[in-house]
């Protein structure tokens, strides 16, 4: 039976439960600013990503690991580019 | 919608015309193929093809036949503006025109074209036996028609799309466009989208996972790096089009609020999102031109690439600044210095890697032995043309100066000037350059250098006059003109231009009649002497490629190895894995296109049916056992004796 | 079949498994860009309410809280059907997958209920371009979950009628890396959606 729960995973399940706890801080205190929350939220979803990445989809497994980090990385940074440059020029352009 | 409205396109004359003539068409093919009982070949050997050297032809042919379609467009639009205040488009009709030829140039020309050309040569340049996923490639290429279909039935029921290529909003919504014109717009780009997206994934696990053993990823020819390339850029670009086109859809037939004037919606944003696609589109059509003109500049240069190294690393910057530029193609929208500035930036920065490859093209030629073959002829004319191109884009992208440019004929002439001499003479230098590796003979050489400098005079005749139009303060997409804006005389000038293009594609098509007819059949399969893989086997190519894969010690291998005296396809034959043949594809895109031919008219409960129908589809697939077939090697042996030529 | 690749699992051990794991892993990159897509069109709509309710009059944290705990168990339940997979546990492998799947159904149960309270109140995906983002950017993700719950409910019934063999075992991992990846892009809704939305 206790080969049916890898260590690994259950330690990847608990962190991901602790950062969502983490997460939820920014509206259980009250008095929090806003960048500081902003920052909280980016940091534990980040985390919990890299947690989903490693220890759950076994990205670094395989002799491809570098093309799979490779094609992930270029995907996340296109994302954040079309992410930002478009609040840039659609949002923070015109303030 | 009524059946009035349906089929009112038709009450004018050229679109009855028009759709006449393809009913006849259909029914001419239709009557052909069963005089001659060739429905049977067709469906067996093209209809349910998964081999990516007949789906590249397919797509090739797609390719040409919109080339004429697109091609028309453009001889109406230089037609009606060849003369002040002109009669023979009307505006609504000028407006289906030029989107028309947009779309059709773009999305249903230049990409089947590149994916054609990359379909018949990568896997035959890394020593593959097929793509990764042939099923879906077959998927990719249907889904691809299915789209091109759509469009092409817009104009004749139900009415084209008129918003233009990038279909703007407000225009684009349902206030100012309440037709469906838009709607197929939409369904089209995306059934279309989604086949080029798979390609995408396809062919990035194809080269990066089944290279000829010893084929490391600096050892491969320069045409399936820029491959990669594309279709990382395909597959990290198109779901931005996916998205914005769903929105699109959404707004127009759901009456959400995302490029609204009201309730809070952003117009612009549609024209940001298009762009975030529409910029990295570019670099699609043009990278595998580049890879092109690096394979034949070499080969008829008889000398290695100059600076590899460089091409690769050049290409790898094109591709991640393709996705940091596209507010160029808006700057005069109104959001401000401070982001005008940064993508001014970024798009002069863009233009220094394709510099670097001009060079690189150059130095390559330096000391080498010329020979000035047709497609060598393309890819030298490219080389000056589209640097004229490429300087105006300098020009363009300075945002302030921008202001006087945009959307005049200025920035027509500067896209046409990178977008001909860059895709259309590199697909066409392709297409000849790789012709004979598929059908055996090679194209006439006078005719087509002929046609060479019957489209290559033409063209500068018809697009050099906009640069002065342009600035002469002629916008774009303007049906008319009047006499004393004095816009006359080079329009007419432009036109001219435009009627020998037309004649140079004429005469294109005219060699592939002739050269079925009179040319010489090769022997060999490398009749230009050439430096990679895919010249090493028969021409035609065997199902299965290669008999035996080549081990790869260097790049170039081919050309070294005919140099020192080595047969790099001996070795002891075993059995070939491939896999089968397959009507799925077809029919599902078949299903997708009734799908979306009834969502375009709303029509919900038949749009609820063929989406069951497909989500069927998927569900034989995942239960459908299918392990392909073996080619025994009794079969390789008949083959390669018959191949080359023994008895 | 080509040859076979022992010491990997059986998911890997085929050169057609290996390249079709990988063409996944390149589809979910392409994913990426579709949610960020929707993502840059949220955070740009996400003020302009017009006469339409804000965020914080929206949403409501318990039902939002159960399901992502319903997520994040589903994710760490298919987890272990993918290591009971690999040690040849097939029984073991099924009923997680299952309970999987039936997470899975309890996420869009309180979706749907939850986009039936905000149609109710009269907050409808056309009421303004916030509205229109934020059903639109769930709705892709609650899609990709349905499409899920179909595929995974395919991959068992093959599972179940041929047994875990290497193509079956393939479809199970790909399906698991889906999986996942949903997982991960509720995490960022749940945190600059609804967390960011209620600030």
């Amino acid at each position: 039976m206790k080969e049916l729960f890898p260590k690994e995973h259950v330690m990847g399940f608990v962190g991901s439960l602790v950062l969502t706890l983490l997460a939820l801080t920014v509206i259980m205190f009250k008095g929090m600013s806003n960048g500081v929350a902003i920052t909280i939220l980016l940091v534990t979803a980040a985390a919990q990503a890299i947690v989903q990445l490693v220890l759950f989809m076994h990205i670094g497994e395989t002799e491809d690991k570098k093309a799979l980090y490779v094609t992930i990385i270029y995907s996340v940074v296109v994302g954040l580019i079309t992410v930002f440059g478009t609040l840039l020029a659609m949002v923070w352009g015109y303030m | 919608m009524n059946m009035e409205e349906l089929f009112a396109p038709m009450k004018e004359p050229m679109i009855l015309g028009a759709a006449i003539s393809i009913v006849v068409g259909a029914i001419a093919i239709v009557v052909g193929l069963t005089y001659f009982k060739k429905w049977g070949w067709l469906y067996k050997n093209w209809l349910t093809t998964v081999d990516h050297k007949k789906i590249g032809v397919m797509y090739i042919l797609v390719a040409l036949i919109m080339l004429f379609r697109g091609g028309i467009d453009a001889l109406l639009m230089r037609a009606q503006t060849s003369v002040p205040e002109n009669k023979l488009l009307n505006a609504e009709h000028y407006n289906e025109i030029f989107t028309t030829h947009g779309l059709v140039m773009i999305l249903f020309m230049a990409m089947p074209f590149i994916i054609g050309l990359m379909n018949v040569v990568v896997p035959l340049q890394i020593g593959a036996r097929d793509v990764a996923f042939p099923r879906l490639n077959a998927l990719s290429f249907w889904l691809f028609a299915a789209g091109c279909g759509l469009l092409n039935v817009s104009f004749i029921i139900g009415g084209s799309p008129n918003a233009g290529w990038t279909s703007y909003f407000p225009l684009a919504g349902t206030e100012f466009n309440p037709g469906v014109g838009n709607n197929y717009y939409a369904w089209s780009l995306q059934i279309a989208g989604l086949g080029t997206l798979m390609t995408g994934i396809n062919f990035i696990a194809t080269i990066m996972k089944m290279r000829a053993p010893g084929m490391k990823l600096m050892k491969m020819p320069m045409f399936t790096w820029s491959a990669l390339i594309t279709n990382v850029i395909i597959t990290f670009a198109f779901p931005v089009l996916t998205v914005a086109l769903a929105l699109m859809t959404l707004d127009r037939q759901f009456g959400t609020k995302f490029f609204a004037m009201q309730d809070g919606g952003m117009d612009m944003l549609w024209a940001n999102l298009f762009w975030v696609w529409g910029h990295p589109e570019v670099y699609i059509v043009i990278l595998p031109a580049f890879g092109i003109y690096s394979e034949i500049i070499s080969t008829f240069s008889r000398k290695n690439l100059f600076g590899y190294k460089s091409m690769v690393m050049s290409m790898v910057v094109i591709s991640l600044l393709s996705f940091m530029v596209w507010v160029h193609h808006f700057y005069t929208m109104g959001h401000g210095v401070m982001v005008n500035s940064i993508f001014s930036i970024t798009t002069m920065l863009i233009a220094v890697p394709t510099g670097v490859k001009i060079f690189n093209w150059l130095l390559t030629m330096r000391h080498g032995k010329i020979t000035f073959t047709t497609p060598m002829l393309w890819a030298l004319a490219f080389i000056p043309i589209f640097t004229i191109g490429g300087v105006t884009g300098v020009m363009l992208a300075m945002s302030s100066a921008d202001y006087q440019y945009h959307n005049t004929m200025f920035l027509v002439a500067h896209f046409h000037y990178v977008l001909i001499p860059g895709t259309v003479f590199g697909v066409l230098a392709g297409y000849h350059f790789w012709w004979p590796k598929i059908f055996g003979f090679r194209l006439n050489e006078k005719l087509g250098k002929s046609a060479f400098w019957t489209i290559v005079v033409g063209f500068n005749v018809a697009f050099f006059p906009l640069f002065i139009l342009g600035l002469d303060g002629y916008a774009r997409r303007m049906y008319t003109y009047s006499a004393d804006t004095g816009y006359g005389p080079l329009s007419m000038v432009s036109f001219i231009g435009a009627i020998a293009m037309a004649v140079g594609f004429m005469l294109i098509c005219y060699n592939i009649y002739y050269s079925f007819r009179h040319s010489p059949r090769d022997e060999n399969g490398d009749p230009w002497d050439a430096r990679s893989l895919e010249w090493a086997t028969h021409s035609p190519v065997p199902e299965y490629n290669f008999a035996v894969v080549p081990k790869i010690n260097q790049l170039d291998e081919f050309w070294y190895a005919k140099k020192e005296g080595r047969d790099i396809t001996a070795g002891k034959y075993e059995r070939i894995h491939m896999p089968n043949n397959s009507g799925a594809p077809m029919w599902m895109a078949g299903v997708m296109f009734l799908f979306s031919f009834f969502f375009v008219f709303s029509v919900w409960s038949l749009v609820i049916v063929f989406g069951v129908l497909t989500l069927g589809f998927m569900a034989y697939r995942s239960f459908e056992k299918d392990d392909g077939h073996y080619i025994e090697v009794a079969e390789i042996e008949a083959t390669e004796r018959r191949l080359r030529g023994e008895k | 079949m080509s040859k076979v690749n022992k010491s990997v699992p059986l998911e890997y051990s085929t050169e057609e498994n290996d390249l079709k794991i990988f063409g996944f892993w390149v589809f979910l990159g392409a994913e990426i860009i579709l949610f960020a897509t929707l993502f840059s069109v949220y955070f740009s709509l996400v003020d302009r309410t017009g006469s339409g309710p804000i965020g914080k009059e929206l949403f409501e944290m318990p039902p939002v809280l159960v399901e992502t705990f319903a997520l994040l168990t589903s994710s760490f339940l298919i987890g272990l059907g993918v290591h009971a997979m690999r040690i040849g546990r097939t029984k073991a492998m099924m009923v997680f997958y299952i309970l999987t799947l039936l997470l899975g159904a309890v996420f869009l149960g309180v979706e749907v209920n939850e986009f039936l309270t905000y149609i109710h109140d009269g907050a409808t995906i056309q009421t303004s371009a916030f509205l229109s983002i934020l059903m639109t950017l769930l709705g892709t993700h609650g899609l990709h979950v349905t499409f899920g719950l179909l595929w995974g409910s395919s991959i068992l019934m093959q599972v179940k009628k041929r047994g875990l063999n290497a193509k079956t075992a393939n479809k199970a991992f790909i399906f698991s890396l889906y999986w996942h990846f949903l997982d991960v892009v509720w995490i960022f809704i749940f945190s600059f959606v609804y967390l960011k939305g209620v600030l």
